[in-house]
């Protein structure tokens, strides 16, 4: 059923540390429903993953068990080196930090200006005042804001709200961003803005896993895909496009 | 350094929430102010009653009026049978001069002079006897009423028992009172606290995802109910201080209240009203977190 079985296995071989270790995840409701069934992934560092899929195949739960807001009922999910079934409740947030997340809807707070939305991640993990005020401004470079920063997110465009998120999802270095549906409230020019924002990212050292429904996108990248199908992992393929090309 | 900004983290939060959720915060800290000078004004009333029972325990609880013209040894005799009774403190001859003296006295307190319009009046000699324990009155009062030199028992008995059940009464009324307010007041806070959960639930959501701890969540919350309960307390002194003046005087002269007892009354009673203001607000909002916190988002 899994077709690039080798790679996972190839990666775990390898001495690098992979930022995630899916071995045999598995979860079921309590109500009886399996999300996920039997996930084998492993996602080495510096990869770009695409995770794609049905409405309903798994691709919430995936990103859920990530950052923690789960834990599988079965298997084994190792996280930026953190075996998340040993994780202590305290120490949840200091994998968080390691684990960047941006959202379809942006949720940014929208009685903030760019700045504080973005320097509010890091006031919230106890970071000095000298700290944020080097930090955001950096990050509002990266993302190309650094012009708006005094501005409300409902003055700006939707592309500009996502790069916002973006900037925030970055405050703590992360290992890993994550983007659920990142481009899904885009027009298309205003998405390729934001993938080719997430590729510098990646660029610069950060695995990227980004869970969409953009075909246009995933076939043009030709990047690795994980394809989700009721809750099991049907493809994992590098260079792939959307949908099964043979 | 780390644990300062977390200091000025929560405590500007809940600053924040507590003026954003303005009208809720109002009313619970109303509700608060409401528990507290109900709690002042028990704390008052009892604190006097408890005063005036004391000067009525500590003044003479049975006194035996003497038949004329005994002679020392029945004097002698009576007081020594008087003092081997169980419960008994002291006991103090007062004879017929010393009655005298005590009269004019009272009339000089009220502001008269004792009129006896040039007749020899003679007033029977007494004994007081002081107890250890009121609840001896009974039992001093029997024994001495056997006694051929005692004409008459007059006891206190009867006024104490009365003010026990008052204090008792009101005492009794009053902290039922305090649990169904401070029961209302816990349901305010609690409810507050929710509102300002669920109203922030996307910032509890941003939070939790970019890594903060369950302090940083969880306190600025805390500290929201704590300042309900402290703006509630401070508001509470504020008024008792303002009426104590006038009650001052009522409770010294009217209670009995010893002067230095009265003098820190005040100070124990602001520290007693913002202990309870602070740790009804820190309890209401503690319960709301433990119950919406995870909920919320």
């Amino acid at each position: 059923m899994i077709e690039a079985i080798e790679r996972p296995l190839a990666a775990a071989a390898s001495d690098v540390q992979p930022v995630i270790s899916m071995v045999d995840v598995g979860m079921t409701y309590p109500n009886g429903k399996v999300a996920l069934a039997d996930v084998n992934v492993v996602i080495p560092p510096g990869d770009f993953v695409f995770l794609v899929g049905p409405s309903g195949a798994g691709k919430t739960t995936f990103i859920r068990l990530l950052i923690r807001e789960q834990l599988p009922t079965s298997g084994r999910l190792v996280v930026a080196g953190r075996d998340l079934a040993r994780l202590r409740r305290r120490e949840i947030p200091r994998l968080r930090r390691r684990i960047g997340i941006v959202f379809q809807d942006f949720r940014l707070l929208p009685n903030k200006t760019v700045f504080e939305n973005v320097a509010f991640a890091l006031e919230v993990t106890g970071a000095s005042r000298t700290d944020i005020r080097r930090r955001v401004p950096q990050l509002l470079n990266l993302v190309g804001l650094h012009e708006h920063d005094e501005h409300l997110p409902t003055q700006l465009s939707g592309g500009e709200q996502q790069r916002v998120a973006i900037a925030r999802a970055l405050v703590h270095d992360p290992a890993m961003l994550i983007a659920d549906e990142p481009t899904g409230n885009l027009d298309p020019v205003t998405s390729w803005e934001i993938i080719q924002l997430l590729i510098q990212i990646n660029e610069l050292g950060t695995t990227v896993l980004m869970a969409t429904h953009n075909q246009e996108i995933v076939n043009a990248m030709r990047r690795r895909v994980l394809a989700l199908e009721h809750g099991m992992l049907v493809r994992d393929e590098s260079g792939a496009a959307y949908e099964r090309e043979y | 350094m780390r644990f300062i900004r977390f200091i000025g983290f929560a405590v500007v939060r809940a600053w924040q929430g507590f003026w954003r959720n303005a009208m809720m915060s109002l009313a619970a800290t109303a509700t608060v102010i409401l528990m507290l000078i109900l709690l002042s004004g028990l704390f008052i009333v009892i604190s006097g009653l408890n005063s005036g029972l004391e000067f009525i325990e500590r003044k003479v609880a049975v006194t035996a009026v003497l038949v004329d013209d005994l002679s020392q040894p029945q004097l002698d005799g009576v007081i020594a049978f008087a003092r081997s009774q169980p419960g008994v403190r002291d006991v103090l001859y007062v004879s017929p001069e010393m009655a005298m003296d005590r009269l004019r006295e009272n009339y000089r307190e009220r502001g008269q002079e004792l009129d006896l319009g040039g007749a020899d009046i003679k007033l029977y000699a007494s004994i007081e006897v002081a107890l250890t324990d009121p609840t001896f009155g009974d039992s001093v009062a029997s024994a001495l009423q056997t006694r051929s030199e005692v004409k008459t028992i007059t006891t206190k008995q009867a006024s104490v028992d009365q003010l026990v059940r008052i204090i008792g009464t009101i005492r009794t009324v009053g902290i039922v009172a305090l649990i169904l307010v401070g029961a209302v007041v816990l349901f305010m806070i609690v409810n507050t606290i929710r509102i300002a959960v669920y109203s922030r639930a996307t910032e509890i959501e941003i939070m939790r995802l970019v890594g903060a701890s369950d302090s940083f969540i969880r306190w600025p919350f805390i500290l929201e109910g704590i300042l309900c309960g402290l703006i509630g307390g401070l508001v509470t002194v504020v008024l008792v201080a303002i009426v104590w003046d006038p009650i001052q005087p009522v409770m010294v002269q009217v209670f009995q209240m010893p002067t230095s007892v009265s003098a820190e009354f005040l100070a124990t009673l602001s520290a007693i009203v913002l202990a309870v203001g602070l740790g009804v607000g820190a309890i209401g909002s503690w319960i709301s977190v433990r119950s919406n916190l995870s909920a919320a988002a």
